[in-house]
């Protein structure tokens, strides 16, 4: 409250939160704002940016990278611009360090992403107060900052998109059993022991999940495999996450949930397709990839190939005289999906997770990854 | 975009190996997608355990295979649905580039002979096989040779033979990165006379046609000095060449392991040459080779060893699209149209 009103008295408050002298406080709904229906958390490295910082030569660059030099992942932009639309927020919870909140800020300005909340990572401030282990910690710095966001924005539903490079997985799941009350606080506790969090982190975040607002909100959960990962390691995360290997087939599963319309899904694909990385084949190639794991129904596919058509009649496609007739592109993604024949897709797990343990496995993985010199 | 039709469950650790492979290959290949063809449901289950790119592997379903030991003519009779009949097919009807198979041989060639047309100017295939030598060449210090036929085309005559050193030569020149690769004839003796008569006929025609480093005629103990980096002979003799060289060496290998049973000597003799066995084993590994081409169709198919494990897979498929990148199918039709058209000139010039 006192912070909300130094806030907006002194511009030194900004100024702090700029040099990354101060913590950032998303502001949350302005008074008598309706319930948001949706809220939509993104990660920015890897997840929505283009980054390598798999060495120090890696870290450098992308930290005098500008706004232009940096890229998003194909189909990424459209995707969030498609689901800010009906007064859904975006909230953006990052890893990067806050001094590079004007170069972010500047990048998704120039991709036309509009956001509710920008959450960067105050590293100097931990540096300034010794706190080295936060500077490589993900539970104790993500959790806590998702957690304030849902405090000052309760959506009745939430979707989260991470990747593969870090423990997104964990965090998201534990954050949305946390919402559903399938974790106590006992485990929290452990989890938190386990994750190297600072004591009073770690109480200020088990006071953060006492307090956020109960429900089981989080519907969908995103990892965009950047590191290629093998999407059956994410099985046991449950049917509510999926891996994508691309934006193409996250605009699938969303068209699935009836969160995207056939045209939004066609918006994603024509940016991937725009971007040069991609062609109808692969396009083709990653629907069958998602129905061949059992994240996407066959009948699923039809009916969007149908409701495409009906979007492209209608002008979806104006304009685009690089591309077949719809009908010819609607045709070939039929046939991709028919040359899979049967397919024997073990349903993802849906039992409790052991946190604890998922934690300990991370750690052991980031160990290795850093023996073998990977970030 | 290269598409690379994979005959998922031909190979003797199909499907597993093989997606392996096709898997990695994902990875580094960023122009290409590879196309499993086999049981969907065997190679979904491999799939995901894998680091992969979702979107540059697709599967395409085939519900039988022809096994390692099946006679081809039967067994592509009887089950026309065979993995490997299926991605013959797919290439065919042009929903791929090149194919890549690990499975049964003569089931392979025969499936492509069936379902292929030939290359312009080439009347007859010819499946090439590469093999360790003394001597390396080309850029990246290559230490297998090229020898083909090795069991294509049982008598070739020497027009075929000439055709066989122009497909090998252009390969040797992509794969290898051989500028001028040393194409010989295999005879019983260097002299152009020596030999029977369809390799004193391609000896002749060689020398005059082609613009080729033909070197002339070589013997067989030639072979693994790497005298040539591409050598030339029919289909017979080369099957019997390439068993006789495998034979070799697996008794040599045999041998070793015999030395190091018997006697401590021996076996203090092979731990202080062990760096040099490695160093011979680095040489000599197929593996890394990938597999060998079957030259003559429009379409390039490497054929990988039947024990291939993932990383030849890998590699299989790595040649396969540096022979779609490279255009050797192209190439070699072109070599063959302007030795065509230079035979015709020679002939108008004897008949003016």
């Amino acid at each position: 409250m006192m912070r909300a009103l130094l806030r907006r008295v002194t511009p030194l408050v900004r100024v702090g939160e700029k040099i990354g002298l101060l913590d950032h406080i998303p502001p949350g709904l302005p008074e008598g704002a309706p319930r948001p229906r949706h809220t939509f958390r993104w990660d920015l490295d890897k997840t929505y940016l283009r980054t390598e910082f798999d060495s120090i030569v890696d870290l450098a660059k992308s930290a005098i990278e500008t706004a232009a030099d940096k890229q998003a992942y194909p189909g990424a932009t459209a995707l969030l611009r498609a689901l800010r639309q009906d007064g859904n927020r975006i909230c953006i919870v990052s890893g990067s360090p806050t001094q590079m909140r004007q170069v972010l800020a500047a990048k998704l300005a120039l991709d036309g992403v509009e956001y509710d909340e920008f959450v960067l990572k105050n590293n100097l401030k931990n540096i300034l107060r010794g706190r080295f282990r936060s500077l490589r910690a993900q539970i104790p710095y993500k959790l806590p900052a998702m957690l304030r966001s849902r405090i000052g924005a309760p959506a009745e539903h939430e979707t989260l998109f991470g990747d593969d490079a870090e423990a997104d997985a964990i965090i998201y799941c534990l954050y949305a059993d946390l919402l559903a009350q399938r974790v106590s606080t006992d485990v929290l506790e452990r989890v938190l022991v386990a994750s190297r969090a600072y004591e009073d982190d770690a109480a200020r975040i088990l006071e953060l999940a006492r307090t956020v607002p109960k429900e089981d909100a989080v519907t969908r959960m995103f990892i965009h495999l950047d590191r290629r990962s093998p999407p059956l390691g994410y099985r046991r995360f449950g049917p509510r996450l999926v891996p994508v290997f691309n934006y193409f087939q996250a605009a699938l599963v969303l068209y699935q949930d009836k969160v995207l319309s056939a045209r939004q899904v066609i918006f994603v694909a024509l940016e991937m397709l725009d971007s040069g990385q991609y062609e109808l084949g692969h396009l083709a190639t990653s629907v069958q990839d998602i129905i061949r794991r059992g994240r996407v129904t066959r009948e699923v596919a039809l009916q969007l190939s149908e409701d495409a058509s009906e979007a492209a009649k209608s002008g979806a496609l104006s304009g685009r005289t690089d591309l077949p007739p719809f009908e010819q592109i609607a045709q070939s993604f039929r046939q991709r999906v028919r040359e899979l024949g049967v397919i024997d897709a073990p349903p993802p797990t849906d039992e409790p997770l052991d946190y604890v343990r998922l934690v300990d496995e991370e750690h052991e993985h980031r160990r290795t990854r850093r023996k073998h010199g990977m970030s | 975009m290269h598409r690379i039709v994979v005959d998922a469950m031909g190979g003797d650790h199909a499907p597993d190996e093989i997606v392996q492979g096709a898997a990695e290959a994902s990875l580094q290949l960023a122009s290409a997608e590879i196309i499993l063809v086999g049981d969907s449901a065997a190679v979904g289950r491999v799939l995901p355990r894998l680091r992969h790119d979702g979107a540059r592997v697709r599967v395409h379903h085939a519900p039988t295979r022809v096994e390692m030991d099946e006679k081809p003519a039967e067994a592509l009779a009887a089950k026309p649905d065979a993995s490997i009949a299926v991605a013959v097919d797919l290439v065919a009807r042009g929903e791929g580039d090149a194919l890549v198979s690990a499975g049964n041989t003569g089931a392979s060639v025969l499936a492509c002979a069936r379902r292929w047309p030939m290359l312009d100017g080439i009347r007859r295939a010819a499946l090439a096989a590469v093999y360790p030598t003394e001597l390396r060449r080309g850029e990246k210090d290559d230490p297998f040779s090229l020898i083909l036929d090795v069991g294509a085309t049982i008598d070739a005559t020497a027009e075929d033979l000439v055709g066989f050193a122009v497909m090998g030569s252009a390969y040797a020149k992509l794969v290898s990165g051989n500028r001028r690769p040393r194409v010989a004839l295999l005879s019983n003796g260097t002299e152009a006379g020596k030999g029977p008569p369809e390799v004193v006929a391609a000896h002749a025609a060689l020398v005059a046609t082609t613009e080729l480093n033909f070197i002339g005629n070589i013997e067989g103990l030639d072979i693994p000095r790497g005298v040539a980096d591409v050598v030339v002979t029919t289909g017979f003799v080369g099957n019997v060449v390439l068993k006789m060289l495998e034979g070799v060496s697996e008794t040599v290998v045999r041998l070793a392991r015999y030395a190091h049973k018997e006697r401590l000597a021996w076996r203090l003799g092979l731990v202080a040459l062990s760096s040099a066995i490695d160093q011979l084993k680095a040489i000599t590994d197929w593996q890394q080779y990938g597999g060998a081409p079957l030259l003559g169709f429009r379409y390039p198919f490497i054929k990988a060893h039947g024990r291939s494990n993932a990383r030849a897979v890998t590699n299989a498929i790595k040649v396969a699209h540096k022979a779609l990148a490279g255009n050797l199918a192209a190439n070699i039709a072109r070599t063959m149209g302007e030795l065509d058209e230079r035979a015709s000139r020679r002939a108008q010039g004897v008949t003016t």
